[in-house]
């Protein structure tokens, strides 16, 4: 599924990911996780530049669209699916089938109260799970997101977690937060200056394992 | 805010259908003059001579205004119009862009046309018949950069005179745009010394228009031929056979003389291309004309 | 304090800059030349006491013209403008943009004029054109500014109008409007200005009865100009531009008609060099060129640059005046009333007709054209810059009066009032070049000279060094800019004041 061999990564000038290897395999969830500045953000960006067809991406800015609704803002991860016209008519006037299944999604996520509400006006935790609900509104093989719960609260993360779990079969997740990568992914890869440092099934670590990344 | 909505709505359908006037009857003459005097009555000025040839020659006839004498070429030379009442100059230049363009008919007066060579009193210059060669070093105005009577036979006899290009004669030299304007400015003091059609002259003397305890005529030129009426070659095409000969017909039988003043003529005579020859070689002798 | 007032680059540059319009004007010929200006001035301000509405239909003809050139032009200029805004990046579209910008409207209408007459394509090109080069620069650089996360998670088999309009343009959509809307006012005064070479908008009417000292008729134009400008946003409203835009063909629409020989005429005889046409010797065709370059050309340029020059350091200094008159920190409301009310009625008129107005009270001199320039370009920058005094907040026991002024406004402020200023140079230096059809023996008066004579092929030689010049002056201006570290350190996305400055 993925395959990355000796991959070196760059971000702004600067070498951020040195020597990198990685197999991942159809099904499997992998959290990503060290220090802030260890390279799982280049790593995410790399993979989805090697993998772009068929993946959904949440990236760490969301990549929201603020003056759009929030209904439009998870539409656009299926632009692709619709010709140009059809889009174009859906920005002026959403379509109903389109906006049923988008409601679907975002009640899921707690969200269906903000179906067209300008995404400018929500909170940053409502606007991670609407960037989220784009990516399950999307669909596809692979999902790659990048903190895709740093804002939201314990228990949210953990339905919004399971959402997109349950939407992809395989799945990268960049996670600062070590409990929920133990708990909800199955592999767990430490990064430490750009470096893979730790690459093994979640089952037979524990926190304190993890501790020594940080 | 509703009624903001509904004032720009009524004011939107004011421009709507404020402006239906779209004429588009094709067989239009349309004719032009140079604006060598008081712009705001050119439209005054000519729309009644539209009516008059309207009549004469059974087509519609519109006259439209424009801002220079060059525009009036172009218009000329791009057959926007067809028929013009030009200066010597003028003509010259638009005969020359336009090949088969003939002058139709001039002004009595046009066949001894002058120019005077106005001065502000505080200059101390006096009227005299001979070239006041005491304008060098003055401050100069001619009429509009492309005018016979305001710009082309002044300068030649000015040069002629003082053996110098204008530039090198006078201390500073503007052009005024036209030839009220001309008098209007040698007037204030703007300007201490400047060149003008003698016809709008004498016509703004009669009006009353001139202050003469401040400016008056030093020199006259030589007379040289001027304005003149010039179709275009290629009317009898469009408005059939001998339209040329009817258009010039019209002219001459203006007797009207409520219209005349308004070029202002005491009457028109007949005139060919040929009469203009003095000007054009003028024209090259200092430079206007390749 | 140190920054602005010791030996700092910004500092040296300033003072290079006074010392070379000081060095100006001794090549300028600033007299008053009128014997009684103040008459004339007199009579001026009568006829603002009894504005002559008689004409009242011309009048609204006029208006009605120029509202629907400026719509037709910005309109089609701001659709062309967006779409090489997309294609911004290709080197040669970025030179002939630049290139097409530096020349002036009025001297794109005299072109026209040659090509279409009388026909309403003639102003609608003499604005579209130079305007939708300068939108494709301002709205690449809003695209290229702007937020472009949104585009990373899209995938990339989207079509790419789809993704541009649900990607970018949403949240782009309040810039391009802003900066559109304000290019409308300008596109009011170019198309006002127009009347001045023979369109039928407001600058004819307005030209012909300065020419007669039809004074009140003047104002009656001018005030109506005003009301215009001042009540823009309540009649340019998203809803009513298509009304607008399919009304104005109509007001414009006269019976002249193109031809197509015409057009092939100006290109294949009339703009080729005489000596090419006639098939002139090498020398014969150097004696041409040399003349037209030492005898016009060279003046003309050495007058436009001392033009320049001096109006851009008179502008400065009246900035430095005018910015107190609005700012909280000098004036209490009614004086910070007073003083907007003067800088808007000298922004508000172009600094053509301005020109126009005090040429014909002083005659035609250098003084005129420096004045009025100044008084414009000091009231856009003075504005600006007064209102970015306002978001300076000064100690309690900071001083007050003149020390206020030197010790704690003009040194947080200079950089801005620099950068603004420079921004307005290639601005200045294009006016600078025009108001020589006023007379001015700029290059606008030799290329106006040679338009008259119908030597078009003079004037499009001269038009395309006036052009150089500014491209010359535009990149100077940018080089400066990045020396001295000059940005103008408000957001292009969220003012139209940086675009204000620009353009």
């Amino acid at each position: 599924m993925i395959q990355l061999q000796s991959e070196n990564a760059s971000y702004q000038g600067v070498k951020t990911l040195h020597d990198i290897d990685l197999k991942v395999s159809e099904g499997e969830k992998l959290a990503l996780v060290g220090q802030s500045g260890s390279g799982k953000s280049t790593l995410i960006k790399l993979i989805y530049e090697r993998y772009p067809v068929n993946t959904a991406l949440v990236p760490q800015d969301y990549g929201l669209v603020n003056h759009l609704s929030v209904f439009h803002n998870v539409y656009m991860g299926c632009l692709d699916q619709h010709s140009t016209f059809y889009n174009l008519v859906n920005l002026i006037r959403p379509k109903a089938d389109q906006v049923e299944m988008v409601r679907a999604i975002l009640s899921g996520l707690q969200l269906e109260d903000y179906l067209f509400r300008p995404v400018g006006r929500l909170s940053g935790g409502q606007k991670q799970r609407v960037a989220v609900a784009r990516s399950l509104f999307q669909k596809g093989h692979l999902l790659l997101a990048d903190e895709p719960v740093s804002s939201v609260d314990e228990q949210q993360s953990r339905v919004v977690l399971k959402q997109m779990l349950n939407g992809f079969s395989t799945v990268v997740l960049a996670l600062h937060d070590i409990q929920l990568a133990l708990a909800f992914c199955d592999r767990i890869i430490g990064l430490e200056k750009g470096r893979i440092v730790l690459d093994s099934p979640a089952k037979r670590l524990t926190e304190q394992d993890l501790l020594s990344l940080y | 805010m509703k009624l903001k909505l509904f004032l720009s709505l009524l004011f939107s359908a004011l421009i709507l259908f404020s402006n239906v006037a779209l004429s588009a009857t094709p067989k239009t003459l349309v004719f032009s003059a140079i604006p060598d005097q008081d712009e705001t009555r050119l439209k005054q000025r000519f729309d009644d001579i539209a009516k008059y040839l309207e009549q004469k020659l059974g087509v519609p006839v519109k006259y439209v205004p424009v801002k220079s004498y060059a525009a009036v070429i172009t218009a000329f030379r791009n057959n926007q119009v067809q028929l013009a009442w030009f200066g010597g100059l003028s003509g010259v230049q638009a005969r020359l862009k336009v090949p088969g363009s003939q002058a139709i008919a001039q002004g009595i007066e046009d066949t001894k046309f002058r120019t005077y060579i106005i001065a502000n009193h505080s200059t101390g210059l006096k009227p005299s018949d001979k070239f006041p060669t005491g304008i060098a070093g003055k401050t100069f105005t001619f009429g509009s950069k492309g005018s016979t009577s305001g710009r082309l036979m002044p300068q030649y006899y000015i040069e002629k005179h003082m053996h110098k290009k204008v530039g090198d004669i006078f201390k500073r030299v503007g052009f005024s745009g036209n030839h009220s304007k001309t008098i209007a400015l040698v007037q204030s003091g703007a300007y201490e010394v400047g060149a003008v059609n003698y016809q709008v002259w004498e016509k703004e003397l009669k009006e009353g228009k001139i202050d003469t305890s401040k400016v008056s005529v030093i020199w006259k030129t030589p007379t040289y031929p001027d304005y003149q009426w010039t179709i275009r070659g290629d009317v009898d095409k469009v408005w059939g056979k001998g339209f040329t000969d009817k258009v010039k017909k019209a002219l001459l039988e203006l007797k009207d003389p409520e219209l005349l003043a308004r070029f202002p003529r005491s009457g028109f005579i007949e005139a060919k291309n040929s009469d203009y020859q003095p000007i054009l070689d003028t024209a090259k002798s200092i430079g206007l004309i390749d | 304090m140190d920054s602005v007032y010791k030996h700092s680059r910004a500092w040296k540059v300033s003072w290079l800059f006074v010392l070379l319009a000081g060095f100006s004007l001794f090549f300028s010929d600033i007299e008053i030349i009128s014997l009684e200006p103040w008459q004339e001035l007199k009579r001026l301000f009568l006829g603002l006491l009894t504005p002559d509405w008689s004409n009242f239909s011309e009048i609204i003809q006029a208006f009605l013209q120029t509202l629907a050139f400026a719509i037709l032009g910005v309109a089609g200029g701001s659709a062309v403008g967006f779409l090489l805004a997309q294609i911004f990046h290709w080197r040669w579209i970025q030179i002939s943009c630049a290139f097409i910008r530096a020349i002036h409207e009025l001297f794109w209408a005299l072109i026209f004029l040659q090509i279409f007459g009388l026909h309403p394509l003639t102003g609608l090109l003499a604005i579209g054109l130079p305007y939708a080069a300068t939108f494709a620069k301002v709205y690449a650089e809003i695209l290229e500014e702007g937020d472009k996360s949104a585009l990373q998670a899209i995938s990339r088999n989207a079509s790419t109008i789809s993704t541009f309009f649900y990607a970018r343009l949403p949240d782009l959509w309040e810039h391009f409007k802003t900066y559109t809307s304000y290019r409308l006012e300008c596109g009011l005064r170019s198309s006002a200005i127009l009347g001045f070479v023979g369109l039928p908008t407001l600058g004819y009417t307005l030209s012909s009865a300065f020419m007669e000292g039809h004074y009140s008729v003047v104002w009656a134009l001018l005030l109506l100009f005003y009301l215009l400008i001042a009540t823009i946003r309540y009649w340019v409203r998203p809803a009513l531009l298509p009304v607008y835009i399919i009304a104005a063909p109509f007001i414009v629409a006269n019976d002249s008609t193109i031809s197509f020989d015409n057009v092939q005429r100006f290109f294949t005889e009339d703009i080729i060099p005489a000596p090419i046409m006639r098939g002139d010797s090498l020398s014969e065709s150097w004696h041409w060129l040399s003349d037209l370059l030492v005898n016009q050309a060279l003046p003309g340029i050495a007058n436009t640059v001392v033009l320049t020059q001096i109006a851009l350091v008179a502008s400065g200094i009246l900035t430095l005046l005018f910015f107190p008159l609005i700012s909280s920190h000098f004036f209490k409301p009614v004086g910070r009333t007073l003083g907007h009310v003067l800088l808007v009625i000298l922004r508000t008129t172009p600094e053509y007709i301005l020109a126009y107005i005090l040429l014909q009270l002083w005659g035609p001199s250098m003084l005129p054209a420096i004045v009025a320039l100044a008084l414009h370009n000091g009231a856009i920058i003075g504005h600006l810059i007064g209102r970015y005094s306002l978001e300076i907040q000064l100690r309690a026991d900071a001083g007050r009066g003149l020390n206020r002024y030197f010790y704690e406004l003009l040194p947080r402020l200079y950089g801005q009032f620099l950068a603004f200023l420079f921004y307005r140079w290639e601005i200045i230096m294009r006016e600078s070049a025009i108001l020589g059809i006023l007379g001015i023996a700029t290059l606008g008066f030799y290329i106006d000279s040679s338009i008259q004579e119908l030597h078009f092929d003079k004037a499009m030689i001269l038009i395309f060094i006036t052009a150089l010049l500014n491209v010359l002056v535009d990149a100077l201006s940018r080089y400066l800019r990045a020396k001295l570290r000059l940005t103008t350190n408000v957001d292009c996305r969220a003012s139209n004041d940086y675009c204000t400055a620009r353009e």
